[in-house]
């Protein structure tokens, strides 16, 4: 997985990239998470993130209470086919911030 | 839409038990599906059930092992348009009764990869792998004609 952050104002934009699953979400917490504790909004842009397993939702989930919890929000942008498929089995589409 | 395999077909291949071999799960699990012409659709839901799978053996049944050298083998066999995923590991034994996922409604980190199987396949059992074998776990999916 690789990554690319742009920071412009009050709002943080995280491209990721490749496949996320349980051997390199330690690193999308690494990533993500500073942004959220610094109060940033959070874009995360998942276009180019072709396959995401539970590990990786867990790091939606919990990136997105983590943001409530700091009073912004992570907004998930351009999230591929494949990616949109498990965010939906997990019942997710209504909970996170889909654009 | 394609979804038949058509020919028996049987693949194993064995694995390091640690995170980084979930990619080369994938892609042996990939190339599989492949030969077996299974179409786009359901050979991603098939990927992720049998990561899954080997994530719960890398995550749990080998919680307190985490530097093993041990393997853990993933067998794919297709008979009679209906296809099997056998995992076989030396970990910490399961005891099926222990596994349930979390309430999908209660929305918090973890408890979705035993969902995703059961979502995903249409059985999922606990079978006596033989020695040397602790684990063996069954998925199977019916795949239409």
């Amino acid at each position: 997985m690789s990554y690319k952050v742009t920071e412009e104002g009050n709002i943080a934009t995280i491209h990721l990239d490749g496949e996320i699953d349980m051997d390199v979400v330690e690193k999308a917490k690494e990533i993500i998470f500073p942004h959220i504790d610094a109060g940033k909004e959070i874009h995360l842009n998942l276009s180019q993130v072709q396959y995401m397993d539970s590990s990786g939702i867990s790091v939606l989930i919990e990136s997105h209470q983590k943001a409530l919890e700091k009073n912004t929000k992570v907004i998930i942008k351009d999230v591929s086919k494949s990616v949109l498929k498990v965010i939906m089995m997990a019942k997710l589409e209504q909970i996170l911030n889909l654009e | 839409m394609n979804e038949t395999a058509q020919a028996n077909h049987t693949e194993k291949k064995a694995f390091l038990v640690k995170s980084s071999s979930l990619k080369d799960v994938r892609t042996f699990c990939r190339e599989v599906f492949e030969k077996l012409q299974i179409e786009q659709n359901l050979k991603d839901e098939l990927v992720l059930a049998i990561a899954e799978a080997a994530q719960n053996i890398v995550k749990h049944a080998y919680k307190d092992n985490p530097d093993t050298k041990d393997i853990m083998v993933v067998k794919i066999s297709c008979e009679d348009n209906k296809l099997q995923i056998a995992f076989y590991d030396m970990g910490t034994p399961v005891d099926p009764k222990k596994i349930k996922h979390r309430e999908i409604d209660n929305i918090k980190p973890g408890g979705l990869g035993t969902f995703f199987i059961q979502e995903i396949m249409d059985a999922v059992e606990f079978k006596d792998g033989g020695k040397p074998w602790i684990n063996h776990l069954v998925l199977t999916k019916k795949l239409k004609n």
